[in-house]
């Protein structure tokens, strides 16, 4: 009984020892093929993103970029949490998927030094209601839903800053929290509740603030929210590179090309809900 | 001693917290709120458990009421709710809590899908309690001619009691785990504080307070729990 024992048991060992072993070498592998490739002939320009528009905004730029002598390889990445990463890995030259607190808060998070190049566009948060078609008609002490994760929370105070309806703490930044809120002439009770979730609550308040994915997934119209977060504001979606690339030539050129009016065109047909940011 | 009662306790904190001293009245408010959320959910869910748990087990084949299509249909659906992760339910049910509170945000909105994860849980762990009942004892009272009213009201409930109220303080416990999700409704709660401001935020002292006060809070449910077991047990010698 306990041979068997012993037997199993060490056949459980090896088999650990070799999958472990069988997965170090598969990274092993991975890692140099997704490397900077050593041919210098064009400059080769590896750029990961996630999903639309950023993707296709990148597929339009490859072959005016290849007229310029830039070589660009569009790498779908399926994880967010990975493009930054890789950045810094140096498996990618560029990205393009965030904003920048995001990329301010990955920086401060893992000791990186990643800068941003050009702004392109905002997916602005809007005020959604069900309620009131104008903000003026908002009620002393109304329900104001906003989301509840520390960006985005921040996010929505400065938007219902701009809007008029509270004021922040001056220097509260990206991460305002109810308590950087000084006036609030109109009473509200700000209710945080999960991003994702307030359109399916906005029912239950006057006003919610709610990003664009999260509305568009829920099938509300961006272009009947009562109003637009300002185009000036930080979470413009960026091209982000590493700090000694910031001048590179084939990162300039990639950051004209998204800038160009073709680009604007595309966003206004295809993503109205979108607002452009240059 | 008399010195120390008259120091005021904000300004104390904010010169020893800085830009903490919200900490002590949030953890506080929070506490309560968790309190309040647990008490009112482990009532409801008591409430409508029981009765549950009681047909359950009485319709078992060869039970006082055996009606073997109602336990079975009963059964399904108690196991269908259980199967539903909480941050399911808590989405599935925002039309059902509407429809009772008028609302499906805030601490009062998340009662209701803590009682409907719990009801079925309840019934269960109440069905355990009554089932570990000697059969010897209802028979006897069957033989004496008890109806079948008294043989819940009189044998049923009050044998399987010290068993029914640790598994009061079980779900309660539960509960507590459970209440953290409820910030993705607005609910509040020290889980939301711990995970919001000590999580998300990296304020991790925000987090281990919160722990800190979650398992004072578990303890004390337990320690009430056992206490009130206890007691029933000893009036019984």
């Amino acid at each position: 009984m306990r041979k068997t024992l012993s037997i199993v048991l060490i056949a459980c060992l090896i088999l650990t020892l070799g999958l472990a072993a069988g997965c170090s070498k598969k990274t092993e592998q991975a890692a140099p093929d997704k490397g900077a490739p050593e041919k210098q002939a064009t400059e080769k320009l590896v750029v990961g993103a996630i999903g639309e528009p950023h993707t296709a905004m990148l597929k339009m730029v490859k072959s005016k970029l290849a007229e310029q002598g830039v070589e660009m390889e569009i790498k779908d990445f399926t994880e967010y949490s990975q493009l930054n990463p890789a950045l810094n890995d140096k498996q990618i030259d560029a990205n393009f998927f965030q904003h920048i607190p995001y990329l301010e808060d990955f920086n401060a998070k893992t000791n990186s030094k990643l800068v941003w190049t050009v702004k392109i566009h905002t997916e602005p948060m809007r005020i959604y209601s069900e309620k009131i078609d104008n903000l003026d008609k908002l009620a002393d002490g109304a329900i104001v839903g906003i989301p509840n994760d520390p960006t985005n929370s921040g996010r929505a105070l400065a938007v219902l800053q701009s809007a008029g309806l509270i004021k922040l703490k001056e220097g509260a930044g990206v991460t305002a929290t109810e308590r950087d809120i000084i006036e609030n002439p109109k009473k509200l009770e700000i209710k945080m509740a999960d991003a994702a979730t307030l359109p399916r609550v906005l029912q239950d308040a006057a006003i919610c603030c709610i990003n664009t994915n999260y509305a568009l997934d829920a099938g509300l119209d961006p272009m009947k929210a009562v109003f637009v977060e300002p185009g000036d504001s930080p979470f413009a979606n960026v091209v982000v590179v590493r700090p000694e690339d910031k001048d590179k030539d084939s990162i300039v050129k990639l950051g004209k090309a998204l800038q160009s009016p073709e680009i604007a065109d595309f966003l206004k047909t295809n993503y109205p809900a979108v607002v452009l940011a240059f | 001693m008399l010195a120390i009662s008259g120091i005021n306790l904000a300004a104390f904190f904010a010169t020893y917290l800085g830009d903490y001293d919200w900490v002590p009245a949030a953890v506080l408010f929070a506490s309560w709120e968790t309190l309040y959320m647990v008490f009112l959910s482990t009532a409801v869910s008591y409430l409508l458990g029981m009765p549950l748990a009681i047909i359950l087990v009485t319709s078992e084949k060869g039970h006082i009421l055996e009606n073997l299509q109602l336990n079975q249909v009963l059964g399904s659906i108690v196991n269908a709710v259980r199967s539903l992760p909480f941050i399911i339910l808590l989405i599935l049910a925002i039309p059902f809590t509407r429809w009772v509170v008028g609302t499906s945000i805030g601490t009062v909105a998340s009662i209701v899908p803590l009682s409907l994860a719990a009801i079925p849980f309840v019934a269960r762990l109440v069905e355990t309690s009554l089932k570990e009942i000697d059969w010897g004892l209802i028979e006897a009272a069957l033989s004496m001619g008890a109806s079948n009213w008294q043989i819940i009201s009189k044998v049923l409930l009050p044998e399987a009691m010290p068993s029914v109220v640790l598994g009061v303080a079980i779900t309660a416990i539960n509960l507590v785990g459970y209440s953290a999700m409820a910030g993705v409704l607005g609910g509040g709660g020290l889980g939301t504080l711990a995970y919001y401001h000590g999580y998300m935020r990296y304020q991790t002292g925000i987090m281990w307070i919160t722990v800190i006060v979650l398992i004072v809070i578990v303890q004390g449910i337990q320690m009430l729990g056992d206490k009130a077991a206890g007691r029933i047990i000893n009036k019984r010698r």
